[in-house]
């Protein structure tokens, strides 16, 4: 190649043509790469959530019973390119409520005995004349200490996990690869590498539990991201 | 009359062939490209890879026709499947050929990545086809996989939901990998409106260029396991098993008797 060039290429030359070769370069790949990586510089780099900052309510914890847990169903609005509530706002056109249906599992803290059987629970004594009213603030902190607030998602692969009941004893089963978990969401077999995913949860005056689409990440077996859920 | 009418069709034809293949060279390619020496040992086994082509084709074509129906948004992709199914003419047959071929792909792929592993089909100078023929299957799989999605239904959304949390467990690049593919922390439009645009776009545009290089690959070098090229091949090696054993002798020779060798029949008679 280089003997078919007329004249060498300077030092001026190779720096001219690289400037320029970056320049070019970079307008030619960094739109369509941003353009379509949006998500990821949205997320991983900014920090942000499709499911929006705020509390969501989850059901009164009078419905949970002692010996199993509760099973509510929690729909997060989900802001994505154009279910984003502006946009609709914006069109009127949009009669849909884009939601991410998520299944939680709610039950009081159990103990486990030595043999895998379940104990007495933490469920708090006012509830058994509890008629719905505002709480004390003693009573809610109980109630909150005392509550287990489960993702219903499997931490193996995500599967729903259900609650079967098996030679009289209770235990949280996924479909899917027959991941086990005990009443508190704690991993007792299977694949899965951790225990459920814990809700950010919190008990209000009115005796209701209110979640955010946050978990506890790690755990004893290591950091896991809930990336699908 | 009917006589006169019949030369004059037939010089038509001839004078248009000829007009097309002096302008673009189309009789020739069209033989290049239709007529193989193909083995007779075994000369079914080769139609595999035409088996892969032909549902590969019926894909694209069925595929183009889902999308004059098909609807990417999570609040109508299962209605316009539902339609398909239900009331648009021959939808049954069509999205059935769809998904039927798909799975028959996947099949015929396997078989025919069999039969040139078996047969030693990957040997040099053939390499790079099996290379290719690599990243095809990697590309069909990948589009076996955004296809199921779209359907929007229990089935496709959990496969999809597990597929992906098995993505998301590779070390560094899962995370990232999982939320470019999402659009977003969560499934939702965005997540089916990317498997859209990557089962339909994205991955159908890759495909095409690689089953091109694919072919010409094969056309380069011909279909392995010819008469020709296995005379050929033991032509090669009983030429150089002769060479071998003539060295041997040679050393031989200068070794014991520190003469000439003169080729055996020579020595015997000597002696």
């Amino acid at each position: 190649m280089a003997e078919l060039q007329k004249d060498p290429m300077t030092r001026g030359d190779f720096l001219g043509f690289g400037i320029l070769g970056t320049i070019v370069g970079a307008i030619l790949t960094i739109p369509p790469a941003a353009f379509v990586l949006g998500p990821l510089i949205d997320i991983d780099l900014r920090g942000q959530s499709d499911i929006p900052d705020d509390w969501f309510e989850v059901g009164s914890i009078s419905e949970i019973s002692e010996d199993e847990p509760k099973y509510f169903l929690v729909e997060f609005p989900v802001e994505q390119i154009y279910s984003q509530r502006e946009i609709q706002e914006k069109s009127g056109t949009s009669k849909e409520e884009f939601t991410l249906d998520s299944g939680l599992w709610v039950s009081w803290k159990t103990e486990i005995l030595e043999d895998g059987k379940y104990g007495s629970t933490q469920r708090p004594s006012f509830l058994d004349e509890y008629d719905g009213g505002s709480l004390s603030e003693e009573q809610v902190q109980e109630a909150q200490d005392a509550v287990n607030v489960l993702s219903n998602s499997c931490a193996h692969l995500g599967c729903p996990v259900r609650w079967i009941i098996r030679e009289g004893e209770g235990e949280l089963l996924c479909p899917c690869h027959g991941g086990i978990y005990n009443i508190n969401g704690d991993y007792v077999a299977g694949p899965p590498p951790r225990d459920l995913y814990r809700y950010t949860h919190e008990v209000r005056e009115d005796g209701k539990i209110y979640v955010r689409h946050e978990f506890d990440s790690g755990g004893e077996k290591g950091p896991q991201e809930p990336y699908v859920i | 009359m009917i006589g006169r009418l019949r030369s004059q069709a037939v010089d038509t034809g001839k004078f248009l062939t000829d007009w097309m293949e002096h302008r673009t060279g189309i009789l020739t390619m069209m033989e290049h490209f239709l007529y193989e020496p193909v083995p007779k040992r075994g000369a079914w086994l080769y139609t595999l890879g035409s088996a892969t082509l032909f549902c590969i084709s019926l894909q694209f074509l069925t595929g183009i026709l889902l999308l004059f129906y098909y609807v990417p948004t999570v609040d109508h992709a299962w209605n316009s499947i539902y339609y398909i199914m239900e009331e648009a003419y021959f939808g049954t047959l069509i999205r059935g050929i769809h998904y039927w071929s798909a799975n028959f792909l996947l099949v015929f792929i396997g078989l025919h990545m069999a039969q040139v592993f078996f047969s030693g089909g990957y040997k040099a100078p053939r390499e790079l086809n099996w290379v290719v023929g690599v990243v095809l299957l990697l590309l069909v799989i990948v589009l076996a996989f955004t296809g199921y999605l779209l359907r929007w239904d229990q089935d496709g959304f959990w496969a999809s939901v597990v597929g992906m949390k098995i993505g998301s467990y590779s070390p560094f690049v899962g995370g990232p990998t999982i939320h470019f593919l999402l659009g977003g922390d969560v499934t939702g439009p965005a997540t089916l409106s990317r498997f859209f645009a990557i089962h339909v776009w994205l991955l159908p545009a890759a495909l095409a260029p690689f089953i091109g290089i694919h072919l010409y690959l094969l056309r380069k070098h011909g279909v392995f396991g010819s008469e020709f090229e296995y005379s050929d091949r033991l032509a090669k090696l009983h030429e150089r098993q002769r060479l071998e054993e003539y060295e041997k002798y040679e050393e031989d020779g200068h070794e014991e008797d520190g003469e000439p060798y003169l080729g055996r029949r020579d020595r015997e008679d000597r002696e």
